[in-house]
């Protein structure tokens, strides 16, 4: 016993004294040096032989809280990803240090000052926000910069306007959004000169230093977020504006606390007058068009602080359009768009501060395709890019902060992105988005054509997709339009558009010929053509109060989705061929094809894996909404755990018993009684294997599920009708490195030139993978005096030619010449600008 | 003459017992149902902010559907007034999901009903591990871990630091016993601090232990090897445990027994020569009996309340961390459920221990209190 208490005791001891001395990250010799980033400067994966499907054989997930505990499991060799996103500085610091890992950066989150927009409060009080010029000299009174050097420790980037930085509309407008970066840059005196100026004409006056209206000190309530960098930011800003004259009453709180004040308060009342707000993005968003209307005007949501917004009838009617695609070109669009941008500033009831960086620590040897809006656990293309670079196959042992959390279900199941993140894995899809443009890929179908009505602004960029345009779109008459709940038929156009009707686009998919000899579920049944009508007919019946599955939820869905749909078709099942007629469409032809894969909102199924709970929730004994259960007293509906499971065994026994087609009546026409069987005997087997009821068509299938451990095992589907190298050039996000080199001082008047280099990983940028490389030259005052394209001397060599007109419109002094380089393969743009001296 | 007469006298007081008794039974029940209605109903107005909570909900509802309109690309593209009043039905179904559309006060009674029917219903978020919203199955899916691990750590606690508590009475002064007075503000920091430096020093630099979580992931499909490796994974969450509780115990144990140790009957026991043995069972042990099974009891139905800081430390699916998330997410059935539960449990736990103090020390009576002092 003594012996006990003494090892012990120096036990604890020696762990203190280890422990205080902190593992140092780089006393783990275990793997080649990691690079810096999701960067160019990445070597690409070794050659080996690609496996079917995915190139390492197993992934296993578990659950960690902590991005501390997390780190220090991959630092000791326990873990090889963490694919929650991480924005604490001090965690950005150990991984960048540490050679044995690595990171993969999104750029989701953003923040910024929301502020209330009413002048005089209720009670009298005078509200300087309410000032859309003192809100416009917000912007100069905020130092961005340091923002994100001292409070995000450089994990942010600046953000002046409601658009991601790394998203497409950022780079195609990338001119008028320097621009403007540069007009409202940090200018603490000319922002205080004007909040002064726009003060006393309100009626205030400067009183020791203080404002002061009717003989009280101008107070600002500011509603500080307590839960991550908001809380600094918030005091920086506070700060600032104490330094402006006013008192600021600093009111921290939680999301829980702050929202009933800042989100459902009138603003009239004076609860408050600023708030630190944040906002996040999980996909990359190719059309930012509706975000004007959305964060500046009422039609954003009909909370009483939107209500309030009162924007110049220009702004309005300029971001209006913008959300309904009130134009006939793209060109047209970018007017409006560049319009938008000016007036957003003009209008500011929000005072964008910066793009917050997140990352997902790795091992050095992991590779992985990160989205960048997404991260890791949002990007489609990890299943398919996940590897090691050092060695074939093996087990990545993946972490996420929760896994399962809520059950899963194909149609209303969990929508945790730790849990989507596994099930995306299992599930195949028609067309993959692009992780670096938000364009889609064609993944399992092999064409597709988009007839537009003329004059809609859609524009194409991949070659898969045909784009063309018509006069008027006839949707025929033995189209699909509806679905009778009750006698679980089509309706089709004929039956609910007898006058006929039109669209204004259609689009058409071909999958290929060998479709449905290819393509397995993962318990061995064939891909068909019923699972395809299965997915029609789910995208009605739970809306229809006819249907034994309806949720009142989805009645509201269905109802918007009807307010543009017109009608789908399936030409031909050899090839399958189907057509779809809409009005809804989006600018990307790519991202306007509807492919009818029976891929659901929440994982794929085979039809024969909805039928077991489609009876159970007609039988009220589970529900696929979280909802509906709740409502009805019965389960959620779970494929993969807890009481749902016994209900779902029992009625596939039943439908095996029966070979049991769903909506027989329209179903049946696609679906025989041997299939059926062959179908729910496989089910059977497959529960039987794995105990769940989780079938997909994915890369990946799901091997077993451990929910109080908190695990889930995927293991590589060899079935797969792809081999792994499929997507491998998407292993890394191609971001242009800019040099940009020319004379230090020019003479007014004369013809100067500038030489721009843009590389990727040290090679020339191919010049059919830029979109344009653009040059902005600004005076000492940061005043735009022109702008224009580069011209191209060699692949990856490009000059700017300023000539004598554009020198001799220069002051004396110092000048800025910014080259701006867009991508069409990747959405981050890349800067580089050069200072030269302009003398007589 | 005298038989009957003390045959009466017996039948008397065995009546009067029994009345003393029942009477005494049905005053503590009805005085304990009425203490467990009170600090349940408390529990539903704090755990709800008195209606507050409302509030917040209406709150984060609106601004989670405000996120979802602008993340949701078959949501954010749709035109203006068809998004409007899609977010607007949104909004109004799931204040209806939450039962915003009935007053709270309503509420709060059902709330209270309920719970005392012990019809724990079903949660508003949160999940259990297996994906069922019964609060029931929340709780009782994690409470056999919860068992497991506290319940081992607490119960190789009790029983050491009695032991040795007792041990060390007799051996006052000596080196141990200076020892452990010196080690026991190493009590003054909770588990989950040692737990840290127990996994630094064995998980990552020795990496002989693991870091954490109840089983190796994936966990072992051999019942067996199953066993073996909760052993495994339990090893530092009851060392951490021990060590920031050990020393404290013991200290507190041997005070406890060292004035004891120092009654007159003691003394008097020691002097008749008795072994010490016998003195520590029949003269020290017997008449700390009470208070030793008043601390074994409260212990036991501790437990259900787990350790949210050091279940989080350890990535143990305890009770703990479930009730904390349920905190955060004002998911007030099953704060309220794990509330009653405990609730009942302690007035039960009182209840018993009253019966059982009466039991094992002659001196106490059940409601006995109003003769004495009659």
């Amino acid at each position: 016993m003594r012996k006990f208490f003494v090892v012990l005791g120096l036990l604890v001891a020696v762990s203190m004294m280890l422990a205080a001395c902190g593992p140092k990250a780089t006393e783990v010799p275990e793997a080649p040096a990691a690079t810096e980033a999701p960067a160019a400067t990445e070597a690409p994966a070794p050659a080996k032989p690609a496996p079917q499907g995915a190139w390492v054989d197993s992934v296993v997930f578990t659950s960690i809280d902590s991005p501390d505990s997390a780190i220090t499991q991959l630092q000791a060799g326990q873990l090889d990803l963490f694919a929650e996103t991480v924005s604490n500085p001090e965690n950005f610091k150990v991984v960048k240090d540490d050679a044995n890992l690595r990171y993969y950066t999104s750029l989701g989150a953003y923040t910024e000052i929301t502020f209330n927009p009413v002048l005089n409060f209720a009670d009298g009080r005078l509200n300087p926000f309410g000032d859309p010029q003192i809100r416009e000299a917000m912007n100069m009174l905020v130092d961005r910069n340091y923002i994100v050097q001292e409070i995000y420790g450089g994990l942010a980037v600046t953000k002046l306007l409601p658009m991601n930085s790394s998203f497409p509309d950022y780079a195609k407008y990338i001119d008028t959004a320097r621009a403007l970066e540069n007009i409202y840059a940090y200018n603490p005196d000319k922002a205080k000169a004007i909040i002064a100026e726009r003060m006393e004409a309100l009626g205030a006056t400067m009183v020791d230093g203080k404002w002061q209206y009717n003989g009280e000190p101008v107070t600002l309530i500011f509603i500080i977020r307590i839960e991550d960098e908001r809380k600094v930011i918030g005091d920086y800003v506070a700060g600032v504006l104490e330094d402006a004259g006013f008192v600021v009453d600093r009111q921290y709180k939680s999301r829980a606390d702050a929202s009933p004040i800042w989100n459902r308060s009138d603003p009239k009342e004076g609860q408050w007058n600023f708030y630190t707000g944040g906002w996040i993005t999980t996909a990359i968003s190719r059309d930012d068009g509706s975000n004007f209307a959305y964060f500046y005007t009422n039609l954003g949501s009909g909370s009483p602080l939107w209500q309030a917004y009162t924007p110049s009838e220009e702004f309005f009617t300029v971001s209006e359009r913008l959300w309904n695609n009130d134009f006939k070109t793209i060109e047209e669009r970018g007017e409006l768009f560049q319009k938008a941008m000016e007036l957003a500033l003009k209008d500011s009831v929000r005072l964008w501060l910066v793009d917050q960086v997140s990352f997902s620590p790795a091992r050095a040897n992991v590779q992985v395709a990160s989205d960048l809006a997404g991260g890791v656990s949002g990007s489609r293309l990890w299943p398919y890019t996940i590897q090691f670079t050092d060695k074939e196959g093996g087990e990545m042992r993946v972490a996420v902060n929760g896994i399962p959390v809520d059950p899963w279900n194909p149609l209303q199941g969990s929508n945790w992105i730790s849990d989507s993140m596994a099930y995306r894995a299992t599930a195949d899809v028609a067309v993959m988005p692009d992780p670096y443009t938000g364009l889609a890929w064609p993944q399992r179908i092999e064409k597709a054509e988009v007839v537009a009505q003329e004059g809609l602004p859609i524009s194409k960029t991949l070659d898969w997709v045909d784009l063309k345009f018509e006069p008027e779109i006839q949707v025929p008459a033995d189209a699909w339009a509806d679905w009778d709940a009750a006698n679980q038929k089509f309706i089709t156009v004929g039956e609910k558009f007898p006058e006929g009707t039109t669209a204004l686009v259609k689009t058409t998919v071909i999958y290929p010929k060998d479709l449905f000899e290819t393509v397995k579920w993962h318990d061995g049944s064939p891909l068909t053509v019923g699972d395809f009508v299965m997915g029609m007919i789910l995208t009605f019946d739970p809306g229809k109060s006819e249907s034994p599955i309806y949720d009142e939820a989805s009645a509201e869905n269905l109802d918007s989705f009807l307010s543009h749909f017109k009608g789908v078709r399936i030409v031909s099942t050899d090839p399958l061929t189907i057509e779809t007629y809409d009005d809804y469409y989006l600018l990307d032809a790519e991202l306007t094809v509807s492919s009818w894969f029976p891929a659901y909102a929440y994982g794929s199924a085979p039809w024969h894996g909805l039928a077991p709970a489609i009876q159970a929730e007609g039988d009220g004994k589970l529900a696929f909404s979280a909802d509906k259960a709740s409502a009805n007293s019965v389960e959620w509906t779970s494929y993969i755990g807890g009481p749902s499971l016994d209900i779902l065994k029992e009625y596939l026994d039943k439908a095996a018993g029966e070979s049991y087609i769903p909506y027989a009546a329209t179903l049946g026409e696609y679906v025989t009684a041997d299939e059926a069987a062959a179908r729910y005997a496989n089910l059977q087997k497959w529960y039987g294997d794995h105990g769940h009821f989780w079938v997909g068509s994915g890369p990946f299938y799901l091997d077993k599920v451990y929910t109080t451990e908190k695990s889930v095992v995927l293991k590589r589907f060899a079935d797969y009708p792809d081999k792994a190298d499929k997507w491998l050039r998407f292993g890394e996000p191609k971001i242009a490195e800019v040099e940009l080199d020319g004379p230090s001082q020019v003479k007014i008047g004369e013809e100067a030139k500038f030489d721009v280099m843009v590389t990727f990983g040290g090679e020339p940028y191919p010049s059919a993978e830029l979109d344009s490389v653009k040059y902005l030259l600004f005076d000492a005052n940061n005043n735009l005096i022109s702008k224009g394209d580069a011209v191209m001397v060699a692949e990856g060599q490009y000059q700017v030619v300023l000539s004598a007109d554009v020198t001799k419109a220069l002051a004396a002094g110092s000048n800025k010449l910014e080259v701006v380089v867009a991508s069409n393969v990747v959405s981050i743009p890349s800067f580089q600008n050069i200072q030269f001296v302009t003398a007589p | 003459m005298t038989e009957p007469s003390k045959e009466q006298d017996g039948k008397k007081t065995t009546l009067t017992t029994f009345n003393r008794v029942a009477r005494y039974t049905l005053v503590r029940l009805i005085t304990l149902f009425i203490t467990v209605v009170i600090g349940v109903y408390l529990t539903v107005l704090i755990a709800n902010m008195g209606g507050y909570v409302d509030e917040i909900r209406r709150g984060e509802i609106r601004e989670t559907i405000q996120m979802r309109m602008l993340t949701d690309p078959t949501l954010r593209n749709l035109p203006a007034d068809v998004r409007m009043k899609q977010m607007e039905e949104m909004i109004r179904l799931q204040e209806k999901y939450y039962g915003l559309d009935q007053p709270f006060v309503v509420r709060s009674v059902r709330f209270l009903k309920n719970a005392l029917t012990l019809n724990l219903g079903r949660s508003l978020q949160l999940t259990s591990d297996s994906g069922s919203r019964q609060v029931r199955l929340i709780l009782l899916e994690r409470l056999p871990a919860t068992l497991l691990l506290f319940g081992t750590a607490d119960l190789v606690l009790f029983f050491l630091s009695l032991y040795l508590g007792l041990s060390l009475s007799r051996r006052y002064g000596s080196f141990w016993d200076k020892l452990t007075v010196a080690l026991s503000p190493l009590s003054s920091a909770p588990g989950w601090f040692y737990g840290i430096f127990l996994i630094v020093l064995f998980a990552a630099v020795l990496k002989v232990l693991p870091f954490g979580g109840m089983v190796s992931i994936p966990p072992p499909d051999n019942p067996f090897l199953y066993a073996l490796d909760l052993l495994y994974h339990m090893i530092l969450p009851v060392m951490a445990i021990t060590i920031s509780s050990i020393f404290l115990s013991v200290y507190g144990n041997r005070t406890f027994f060292l004035i004891y140790s120092s009654e007159d009957y003691v003394e008097m026991a020691k002097a008749k020569g008795l072994k010490s043995r016998d003195v520590e069972r029949r003269y020290i042990l017997r008449p700390t009996l009470p208070t030793i099974i008043t601390s074994f009891a409260l212990l036991l139905i501790g437990l259900w309340t787990g350790a949210p800081i050091f279940e989080t430390v350890f990535n143990w699916p305890g009770l703990g961390r479930t009730i904390y998330r349920a905190v955060g997410l004002f998911d007030t059935p099953v704060i309220v459920a794990s509330t009653v539960i405990f609730a009942y449990l302690l007035a039960v736990t009182v209840f018993l221990l009253d019966f059982i103090y009466a039991l094992v020390d002659p001196r106490v009576k059940v409601g006995g209190g109003q003769e004495r002092a009659g």
